[in-house]
């Protein structure tokens, strides 16, 4: 089937059958590897891109689905160089550690941003009901997004 | 050495991989694409317990696009048992499956759709056996062994000494004792005796175990595995397909998280297996509910007894603990003894008897888990000193700083006197809880201490190359999983080289290319490879000062290194001059080593600990009484750190420590029916979220420069979550008068023995 | 891995049903796929075809009318943000936001969560206080039945292989109602839910409660209305309220029927919802006087 999308920015027209996972087919068709497997049943976020700026699980989510669609992954945060705020924020807090939930954390945090620019705690709380992380205790996680939710605004 | 403050040691520098990290750049195993790279599934067995009559793989080896099918009857090309303790576990189930889940075919093929058909093509006769699921059924007379017949011993030095009881599924026992423990508990004025039990918990590393494996003529096997001791699996697969080691590369990409999950080998055999007969690289991938499937947690009964006198010291200590280390040992007979030699905490105990089994199920099996034994110890102890403190109407942070082992005191004949001030920690999470302030009726407050050896003998060696630029590079096999290492070895090298962090770059861990390290576990990085980069670059050092005085006519104390150059009393010689100075060319490097291996000693457990890590813990909490749900207000974490070579990536560890210590202690634990995991998956196993952190949590370090690490450091990142369990627990009884001894603290455990108190 | 399926994207809900019925076992229906593709990951489920009913005119429309009618396809998410369900059935909205997470409430349908009918569906136990009917749609036509008719045990409804559940209708609360939702539970699905909507008839110091409604989800094989519990209250005064919240929370534990699981034991479910009935009761009392009861529970939510 067809598939025509815009990754970070990029147009780009794929043949994909209907069972591919939108996951398999950024890492694997679009090499880009920045979102990972984990869980496998939408509950740990680590696999979390954006499509049309809503967070989805991409590890449960029909490849075609993203037809006509915009996706963002972690690649596509930053401008060339220039870090989003976000990812600026989770190096200086020290949110980052293993990294492999890193990518899901930032999205996800980028869409609760968009969402609310002024979250407070029980709101980044809420949002990140999704999104595990084994390494930080989340504490970092948390002042980083707070950080970055300031410094955008 | 010079008393020049610190430029780059002790700083919160950012982490050398964050930026590769939050732009999703850093590699993983799963990642790694190498062409040519075929896929692979396992087959695994559905049964806790059954005969594995026959596997026919024939019709999977036959499908279009399969590369190799195999079962363990296939494996007579290699030796297909191995483990680090006993060589107990075959790569592939051979006659009989001992776990639900174990691999008992496995498939390469072209692409995972080809690998999934092919599985489908196999059949398996499986004939039931009853299975031997809890500890009390594994230890019941006549129960059904897991194991028959004698496995070889593995690789270790301090495990040559496995003690197996034969004819039971008790496959080592530990035994450590001193004084007279039963004279002493019948004289003491207040004995204690209980039993707590500490369940199966999973990892969950977010990234599961995986492997690529290629053989060639010319390098032989090279395997990226996920693994934290590359050197271990190293050795494993030198045996298992007798190829020398120098003819062995094992490489090791980021880790999605570790814990000891990816300690010694685990999937890296059957990856090797397939990659050989498929002659392509294979690439072999666990799911999450796979991994639930490869290792755990060991779960522990421990009935301990404590004696103490009216005036509140601490006389005598008897453990009978005995761990459930699963279908295969991996290193659970390790865990049994680290975890049982340090049963007395961090306490000047006189009389001990400490005795510890480690036990078969037909589970998966349990390894190494930070704490490594630990948790499951301080959890009756520190539960029982709390139990001793209220009956003797003591001050349980008293009664803990008056039995505390002193700094300098010897723990154990042969082992390395305490090397840090437990007083200090103790007071320090004290005052941060504000342990003397009265607390609100609706909470109460608890404290724990800890205690714990890391792995001795071990060795850890490094190479730090120091290149014609000025710029370094580091070799050294500790593994990256989160915890910073890496970060912290280029820390080290800078600050003795005195150059800027930038300049410096970690080699990924390669056994072709950088040097033996034992294992990345035991909080012994820094420590230990820690020890050995800063060797090798002071042997760096020394050769750039020597260098400089032959050619300058001065003498090397005369000469010292200053922001990439050496300092002479007249000159300065940036690094780039030395060298030139040295080969008369532009080009080559200076090579240093470090080679860090303290040996056997006379110690009970064959080496003297590089560093005690100790730490205490101490939770404020709340219940909601009538549903029994508990939460913590607070949290303080301290630990004896030595130095903090750096005290964001620090913090942060212990942060991590701390949460993962709430999972086991509220919510976590692998459940099991008629031998089948009933939670194997995060739909029903449940790890901490970012709400169970307590909104209050802090994490303290004593710093009082006083380790055999570099500046002064010793280990941490286990000491943060192994006092959490009684410290919650502790700080319940206190606010409810309950006492709870099964871990998790669910809700309804904890409401069923509030309704028992009325 | 999923195993190949051949995707059917009918634009109408004739071309849908018909599929149904020509295809039977062999297809799914598949809406946002939040249940369905995790059923097919686990290897549980192989439906060589998948019949992809977001593309069906209506189906994703909320409509307003003397009954809210809220088409299958309207995710969670839309539910949540939704002015008029927030106008019309504003705990419904409440609710919606507490769905799992944030990536299961943007793509995750209400049609697909009530046609999976897990015992542990907020919604599905929630609408059972909103006399919510559905309406399934087939080669033979329209139904309509209640959602007690639809939802007939744990993953069972009463739809019928070619037909597809189109759109739930609730019936909004009148003003004056009160009404609380709460779950409580560790894990990822909720251990127990309960609804409790019902107004004050009448001014001052002699009102009456009246209207009452209660269902519980996920401690019984499905959301339920606990009838015996609703007659407790029915009609008593308010200042006796606290004299009757007890034999209510009782008549409340009484009429589930929980099974020992992962979630706790039956004995400590049906306390539970003594627990959280009493609980729920007393934040939608004071919502039905006009005014906000600051409640929250470890390990529960309170919408």
């Amino acid at each position: 089937m067809n598939l025509t999308m815009v990754v970070n920015g990029s147009s780009h027209e794929l043949d994909v059958a209907p069972h591919s996972l939108l996951l398999d087919v950024l890492r694997d068709s679009l090499d880009l590897k920045g979102a990972k497997r984990s869980c496998d049943t939408q509950v740990c976020g680590a696999c979390t891109v954006l499509v049309d700026g809503q967070a989805v699980s991409a590890c449960t989510y029909l490849a075609v689905e993203a037809d006509g669609c915009s996706v963002l992954t972690v690649e596509g945060l930053a401008d060339g160089e220039a870090l989003d705020p976000l990812q600026r924020a989770f190096l200086d807090a020290g949110a980052v550690q293993c990294g492999f939930c890193t990518s899901g954390m930032l999205l996800t945090a980028r869409a609760l941003l968009r969402e609310n620019a002024a979250p407070s705690r029980e709101d980044i709380l809420h949002y990140l009901r999704g999104s595990l992380c084994r390494c930080t205790g989340y504490r970092k996680i948390v002042e980083a997004i707070m950080t970055a939710a300031r410094t955008t605004r | 050495m010079s008393a020049r403050p610190l430029r780059v040691v002790g700083r919160p520098v950012p982490r050398v991989d964050g930026l590769e990290k939050v732009t999703g750049r850093a590699r993983y195993v799963t990642d790694l694409v190498i062409p040519g790279m075929a896929h692979a599934r396992v087959m695994r067995s559905p049964y806790a317990h059954a005969r594995v009559r026959r596997v026919d793989v024939t019709r999977a080896r036959a499908l279009t696009g399969v590369l190799a099918a195999l079962c363990g009857a296939d494996l007579t090309w290699c030796e297909p048992y191995y483990g680090p303790a006993y060589r107990d576990r075959p790569v592939l189930a051979i006659d009989v499956a001992r776990y639900e889940g174990e691999p008992v075919a496995a498939v390469a093929a072209v692409d995972e759709a080809t690998a999934d058909a092919a599985l489908d093509l196999i059949e398996v006769d499986y004939e039931p056996l009853p299975p031997v699921i809890t500890l009390e059924e594994a230890l019941a007379p006549g129960a059904p062994l897991v194991h028959t017949g004698k496995p070889q011993a593995g690789i270790f030095a301090d495990l040559s000494t496995l003690r197996p009881e034969p004819g039971t599924n008790i496959c080592h026992q530990f035994h450590f004792a001193r004084g007279d423990s039963a004279g002493a508990l019948a004289s003491a004025d207040l004995v204690l005796d209980d039993t707590y039990r500490f369940p199966p918990v999973q990892h969950y590393a977010m990234e599961p175990h995986a492997a690529v494996a290629v053989w060639s003529e010319t390098d032989g096997l090279t395997i990226w595995a996920s693994s934290q001791n590359p050197y271990s699996v190293r050795v494993e697969l030198a045996k298992m397909f007798d190829v020398p080691l120098a003819r062995i590369r094992v490489v090791v990409p980021h880790l999605g998280g570790g814990f000891g999950s990816k300690t010694y080998a685990k999937l890296e055999p059957l990856a090797a297996a397939l990659a050989r007969v498929a002659g392509r690289p294979v690439r072999l991938a666990a799911s999450v509910a796979e991994a639930f499937q490869t290792v755990r947690r060991c779960a522990a009964r421990v009935h301990v007894r404590v004696g103490f006198r009216r005036d509140g010291a601490l006389v005598a200590v008897e453990c009978d603990a005995d761990y459930d280390v699963g279908a295969y040992a991996d290193i659970g007979p390790r865990v049994v003894q680290k975890g049982t030699y340090t049963a007395t905490g961090p306490y000047r105990v006189p009389h001990v008897e400490l005795a510890a089994r480690a036990v078969y199920t037909n589970t998966t099996p349990g390894g190494a888990f930070r704490g490594f034994g630990v948790p499951q110890l301080a959890w009756a102890l520190e539960s029982l000193v709390d139990a001793a403190a209220d009956r003797l109407g003591r001050d349980p942070v008293e009664l803990r700083r008056q039995n505390f082992l002193a700094h300098g005191e010897e723990f154990a004949p042969g082992d390395t006197p305490i090397d840090g001030k437990l007083e200090e920690s103790l007071s320090r999470a004290a005052e941060a809880i504000g342990w003397t302030r009265a607390s609100a009726a609706d909470r109460g407050r608890g404290v724990a201490a800890m205690l714990k050896a890391s792995v001795a003998p071990s060795v850890s060696e490094a190479i730090v190359r120091l290149h014609t630029d000025g710029s370094v590079s580091v070799l050294a096999s500790a593994v990256e999983m989160g915890q910073g290492t890496r970060t912290v070895l280029a820390q080290i090298a800078a600050e003795v080289l005195c150059v800027p962090l930038a300049r410096v770059t970690v080699v990924q861990p390669d056994t072709a290319v950088t040097p033996y390290d034992q294992t990345t576990s035991s909080s012994r990085s820094t420590t230990m490879t820690g020890r050995a980069v800063q060797v090798a670059s002071e042997d760096v050092r020394e050769q750039l000062l020597r260098i400089t005085a032959e050619a300058l006519g001065v003498a090397t104390r005369d000469l010292t290194l200053d922001e990439g150059a050496v300092v002479a009393p007249a000159r300065r010689l940036p690094y780039a001059e030395v060298l030139l100075l040295r080969f008369g060319m532009s080009g080559g490097e200076l090579i240093g080593r470090g080679v860090i291996a303290p040996g056997r000693t006379a110690a009970p457990l064959g080496g003297s600990t590089p560093f005690w890590e100790m730490a205490v813990g101490a939770a404020e909490v709340s219940v909601d009484e009538e549903t029994g749900a508990v939460r913590v207000e607070r949290y303080v974490s301290v630990a004896d750190v030595g130095r903090a070579v750096n005290p964001l990536l620090l913090e942060g560890q212990d942060e991590g420590g701390v949460v993962q210590g709430l999972g086991h202690t509220l919510l976590e634990e692998m459940l099991y029916a008629d031998g089948h995991l009933l939670n194997g998956t995060l739909l029903l196993y449940r790890v901490p979220r970012a709400d169970d952190a307590p909104e209050a949590l802090e994490c303290h370090f004593v710093e009082n420069a006083d380790g055999s690490g570099p500046f002064g450091a010793k280990g941490a990142g286990e000491g943060s979550l192994i006092p959490v369990s009684p410290a919650v627990a502790n700080a319940l009884a206190r606010l409810t008068g309950v006492r709870l001894r099964d871990l998790p603290l669910t809700p309804e455990r904890v409401w069923r023995a509030l309704r028992a108190r009325r | 891995m999923l195993r190949p399926f051949t995707l059917h994207r009918p634009e109408t809900a004739e071309d849908a049903c018909a599929l149904l019925a020509t295809l039977g076992e062999d297809a799914a229906p598949y809406a946002g796929g939040t249940e369905l593709l995790l059923l097919m990951k686990l290897g549980l489920l192989r439906p060589p075809h998948l019949v992809d009913v977001k593309r069906i005119a209506g189906f994703g429309d909320i409509a307003d009318g003397t009954r809210l009618t809220i088409g299958a396809t309207v995710t969670h998410r839309t539910l949540e943000r939704s002015p008029l369900v927030r106008a019309r059935c504003p705990l419904v909205a409440s609710v919606a936001r507490h769905v799992a997470n944030v990536r299961v409430r943007n793509v995750g349908t209400v049609g697909g969560n009530l046609a999976f009918a897990d015992p542990h569906s907020d919604l599905a136990t929630l609408f059972l206080t909103l006399d919510a009917t559905v309406e399934l749609v087939s080669p033979r036509g329209r139904r309509e039945l209640s959602l007690a008719e639809f939802v007939r045990g744990p993953w069972e409804t009463a739809r019928r292989p070619d037909e597809l559940l189109a759109s739930v209708r609730l019936s909004p609360w009148p003003t004056g109602t009160g009404a609380a939702y709460v779950k409580f539970g560790v894990h990822e699905r909720p251990t127990l839910g309960i609804a409790v909507a019902l107004r004050l008839d009448g001014a001052g110091g002699r009102a009456r409660v009246a209207d009452v409604r209660v269902a519980i989800g996920c401690v019984s094989p499905r959301p339920m209305r606990a009838e015996a519990a609703e007659a407790r209250v029915n009609g008593v005064a308010e200042a006796e309220l606290g004299d009757v919240t007890g034999a209510m929370a009782d008549a409340a534990a009484e009429s589930v029927d929980p099974a020992d699981d992962l979630h706790g034991s039956a004995e400590y479910k049906r306390e539970m919802v003594a627990v959280f009935v009493r609980r729920a009761l007393r934040v939608a009392v004071a919502r039905a006087r006009g005014a906000e009861l600051s409640a929250s529970f470890p390990h529960a939510v309170v919408a």
